[in-house]
Order: structure tokens, then sequence, then C-alpha cells
């Protein structure tokens, strides 16, 4: 269901409930105003009993004939009424109490008729007279009564029942809107974390939101595009890779060249000079050969080493023992940009828990991108050192090239960021940060436009044991 | 009568050994050196006829010891070798009046006959 139907309905839901209460209410009302009609006719009935009763006395008084005749003028004149009210006296106080009201007038008229028939001498007429009179006023009263406290208790119930309606109206609309936007806001929040993690190179899928609804397309898109980014990537890393692996071939060639050349000239100079060589001269040379494929060997490895597919496999190593390996693949690139390198390795270092290739892809990059900031040439200046209190040990790559303006410094780590143009493909540091990250580590840059740039990375010190 | 003196630079040692074997077995004087600056140091003092040296090395390169030998000496001749063969390089070695150019690996015999044509000149 789209949210805009939600929305919709838990409306017309809410307007549901008050069009109830209104009409509960109207119901209510209606009834009060019925049972008071009726508290009137009866208060009006009273009143006409009353007055019977007063002419009754009158004629116990006086013996008048005519007191009994204004009774019967006043049942006469209360039948009429109550005929013509029948119908709301029905409805207000039953059938079978207007039956017995009628009944009881009809005992009063013949009471008042036999009293006028049998004259004032008949003690027992009138005793009957006053019996009946008394009970028509009493069923009166009673009746009048019940129906004034049943329209009271129809009141008080009308205003329980808005007051649980009201409070019913009010917690079930919190509730709703509670749901909706828990469901709307739950959801968002999950896409912003999603895309927060996706800006700092992680490519989360967002899992637990499956509504139909527009955040479920959202979230739907969002999956895709964070797998198509995520592909991308990797695709993007390698093409990256192969192209430092190209960058890497002039100075691999130089040093394959030199050790092959070395090789050569040994064969050359023993095939010439073989007569002449004494044993021990050609065992030299065969040893010297020998030397010089470790050599090739060395080199080839290294090459092979960097571009291995990604795959952290963390060991115990020798933080320095990783530059110096680093260094043998970048060495002639440092040297063919006229950069003075310069080693600062601190002795008596902890071992660090790293996947030396990943860790020397890192520095590759760091020093790439230095000799790319020194165009014509500088001073690079690596040092590591233990970091007492952290319990880390430092690399820092530090290069007196143009150094990194002050607004870019905070992007250098975001994938695709490059100051580089068409040259940078804005991972290498990207990854580093990566890479160092999944390491438990961290890398820093600090930097001055004109200056250089000194990027530090920390690497956690090998505590034994399987993890570091 | 004197030997030819043949120097040779190279920062890789086997290099300046096996070309010192070899070529002193044609009868020729030859030193050999690890880098630019020591060698440049010698030629101040003695005069070699051929000077062979490898194109890139730390410190001073092949192309400046071209350059120094050849405002020094120029009759004598000088042969690059590299590891890195580029065009660039080459060019602004032929500029230089180099008289040879050769990538590693080094054919030793033609080494020798580059040298050979180098002193009958």
């Amino acid at each position: 269901m789209k949210i805009k139907h939600k929305a919709i309905l838990s409306n017309a839901f809410n307007l549901a409930l008050i069009v109830l209460i209104g009409f509960l209410a109207f119901q209510n009302l209606d009834l009060v105003l019925t049972k008071l009609r009726f508290v009137e006719i009866a208060d009006d009935l009273n009143a006409s009993f009353l007055e019977m009763r007063l002419s009754e006395k009158n004629f116990y008084l006086y013996r008048d004939d005519k007191a009994l005749l204004a009774i019967k003028e006043k049942i006469a004149d209360t039948n009429k009424s109550i005929a013509s009210e029948k119908a709301d006296i029905v409805r207000a106080v039953g059938e079978k109490n207007l039956d017995e009201l009628e009944l009881r007038l009809k005992a009063y008229s013949d009471a008042v008729d036999n009293a006028r028939a049998g004259g004032r001498s008949d003690w027992r007429i009138e005793e009957r007279l006053r019996a009946q009179g008394k009970l028509l006023k009493e069923f009166s009263e009673e009746i009048t009564a019940l129906e004034r406290a049943r329209a009271n208790d129809i009141i008080l119930e009308s205003k329980r029942i808005l007051l649980y309606m009201l409070c019913s109206v009010f917690l079930l609309a919190i509730a709703v809107s509670h749901f909706a936007s828990h469901r709307i806001l739950g959801s968002l929040r999950k896409i912003e974390r999603a895309a927060k993690a996706i800006s700092s190179g992680k490519f989360s899928k967002i899992d637990g939101v499956t509504s139909k609804d527009e955040l479920g397309s959202v979230v739907k898109a969002f999956n895709t595009m964070s797998e198509e980014l995520r592909e991308r990537e990797e695709e993007i890393i390698q093409a990256k890779k192969l192209a430092s692996i190209g960058t890497l071939t002039a100075g691999v060639a130089h040093e394959l060249t030199n050790p092959l050349n070395n090789i050569s000239m040994i064969a050359q100079t023993y095939e010439e000079l073989y007569d002449s060589l004494s044993r021990e001269q050609r065992l030299e040379f065969m040893g010297k050969v020998d030397g010089e494929t470790e050599r090739i060997k060395t080199v080839v490895k290294n090459l092979l080493d960097f571009s291995k597919p990604k795959e952290a496999d963390l060991l115990e190593a020798d933080v320095n023992a990783v530059i110096n390996k680093t260094l043998t693949l970048v060495q002639n690139m440092l040297d063919i940009s006229n950069i003075d390198t310069r080693l600062h390795l601190g002795d008596v270092l902890p071992h660090v828990y790293v996947d030396a290739h990943q860790i020397e892809q890192v520095l590759v990059n760091l020093i790439v991108n230095a000799i790319q900031a020194m165009d014509s040439g500088g001073r690079l200046d690596i040092t590591t050192r233990r970091c007492e209190d952290c319990g880390f040990v430092e690399i820092e790559v530090r290069d007196n090239g143009k150094g990194i303006p002050p607004e870019y410094l905070p992007h250098v780590f975001d994938p695709f960021f490059s100051t580089k143009g068409v040259d940078g493909t804005g991972l290498g540091l990207s990854v580093s940060y990566g890479i160092i990250k999944n390491h438990k580590g961290n890398i820093r840059v600090d930097s001055k436009a004109g200056e250089g740039s000194a990027f530090t990375i920390e690497l956690p010190v090998y505590k034994g044991g399987d993890k570091g | 009568m004197d030997k030819f003196r043949v120097m040779v630079i190279d920062d890789e040692k086997i290099v300046g050994d096996m070309a010192k074997l070899s070529l002193e077995q044609e009868g020729y004087e030859v030193e050999t050196f690890l880098n630019g600056a020591p060698a440049l140091k010698r030629l101040e003092d003695v005069r070699f006829d051929v000077v062979v040296t490898d194109l890139k090395m730390k410190g001073i390169d092949g192309m400046e010891v071209l350059r120094t030998v050849k405002s020094l000496y120029p009759d004598t001749k000088v042969i690059m070798i590299t590891a890195f063969a580029n065009l660039d390089a080459a060019i602004e070695a032929l500029r230089n009046e180099v008289h040879d150019f050769f990538p590693k690996p080094v054919k030793i015999k033609e080494l020798k006959a580059s040298i050979a044509r180098a002193i009958k000149k």
C-alpha cells in the first residue's frame, strides 16, 4: 500500500471515529430530551392529581358536591392530555405503566362517581375514594421519580460514553500516527544510514524494509544501486591495480634487465675464457649466476604479490621489512623522478598484525602520490616509530611536494575524489583507507599547500595468538 | 707501446667485473667504477681512450659522465649502455656525440667491436 493511501486510510479512520461519537452523543441527547419531556408531562399530571386531592379534601370538609364535580372535570382533562401525549408517555414509561395509570385513574373516577351517588353518609364510600386518590397520587409520583432518576442516569451515561470515546479516539489517533511515522521514519533512517555507509565506501544493503509502498521501492532501488556500485568498485579497483602495474612495469623491466644482463655477461665471459678460467673462478661464476636468478625471482614475486586479489591474510610482520620490500618495487620510479628518499626506521619496533601485501599496496599508493606531488623531484622521508600510549606502530610518508589545499583535505579518502584530473581514478587513497581500516588501524593526512604532505598510518601491535 | 685505456662505469658490479676480464683478454687496460663521482674524479687525473658507462645510476648519471668526458677529452669515445632503453635518452646521447648506445643485455662481442672501432677512428 502506498504512503498516500496509508495517510488517507488513517485520516478516514479517525474521521469515522469522530462521526460515530457525534452520532452516539446525538442519540443520547434525543433520549434525554424525551425523558425530560415526560418528566414535564408527569409534573403536569402530578399537579392535576394534587388539585384532585385538594378538591377531595374540600368535599370531606364542606360536603360540597361541586368539589366532586371539579374532580371529575380534572379527571376528564387528564384523560384528554394523556390521550394527546400518549405516544410520548408510552415511549418514556412503557405501555404497562400507562395501562396501570389509566386503570388507577378509572378506579378513582369510579370512586368519585360512587361518592356522588352514595351521598355524604356512607363512610365506606368515602374511605374508598380517599384510598383510590392516594394510590393514584402515589403511583404517579413513583413513576415520575423513576423517570427523573432515569433521565439523570442517561445524562451521566452519555457523559461517560463521550469521555470514553474521546479518550479512545485520542489514543487511537496517537497509535495510528506513531505506527505510521515509526514505519516511515524507521525506513528513512535505514536509508540514511546506508547512504552514509556508501559515502564512506561501504556498499551495504538495507535489510528489513519489505513494505510495498514508496519507501519499499526506494529501498529496492537503493539496494540495486548499492550492488551495482559494489560491482563497479571492484571493477575499478581491478582497473586501478592494472594501471598501477603498468606504471610499475617500467621499473620492473629495469629491475629484471639488470640481473638478466649480468647473467648474460657471465655466460659470455665464461664461454670466451673457459680454458683460462680456474676451477674456483668457474664455481664463482656459477654462484653469481645463481645469485642473479634469485634477484629475478624476488622481483617477479613482488610483482605477483602486488597484483594478487584483495584478501586480508593477517600475519605477524615487521613494519620495517614491509617498507624495505615496498621500496624494491618503487625504487626505480623514485630514481627516475629524482626523489631523494630517506628512511628513518625505528629500531626495536614491536611486530604488527597485518596482511603485508595489502600494506605494500597502501605504501605504493602513498609513495606514487608523493612522487606525483613532487613534479621536479624532491625529498621523501619514510619514518617508523612506536606510539607508546596507543598500542600502534606508526608509518609516516612525508614529501615536500605541492601539498593539498585545505578545502580538499577532508575529502582525500573519499571514493572517486581526485586532484589529478584524468590521471587519477580517485580510488588509490580510498582503497588504502579501506585496507587500513580493515586492519583496525588508522590513516590520516597532514598537509600544507606549497610545503608538502605527510600521511601517517597506524597499525595495531601484534599481541600474540591468532588475533592481533 | 702503451695499452689502450678503457673505463667501465656501472652500478652493477658484475658488469664491471665481466667487462674487465673480457677486455683485459684483448689487451686493454681496464678500470671499473660503481658510480659516476669517483669515475669523474679519476678522469681528472688520467685520460682514458674509451669510457663505457651505464645510463641510469644514482647521483651522477651516464648522461652527465658523457658531457663531462666530452668537455675534458673531446677525443675520448663514450659508449653508453642502458637497461631502460628510451628514444629521448638515445637522441640526447647522440647530440652529445656518444660513440655507441647498447641496450642491456649487452653482447660482449659487439661491445668489443665497438671499442675496436672507437680506437681506430
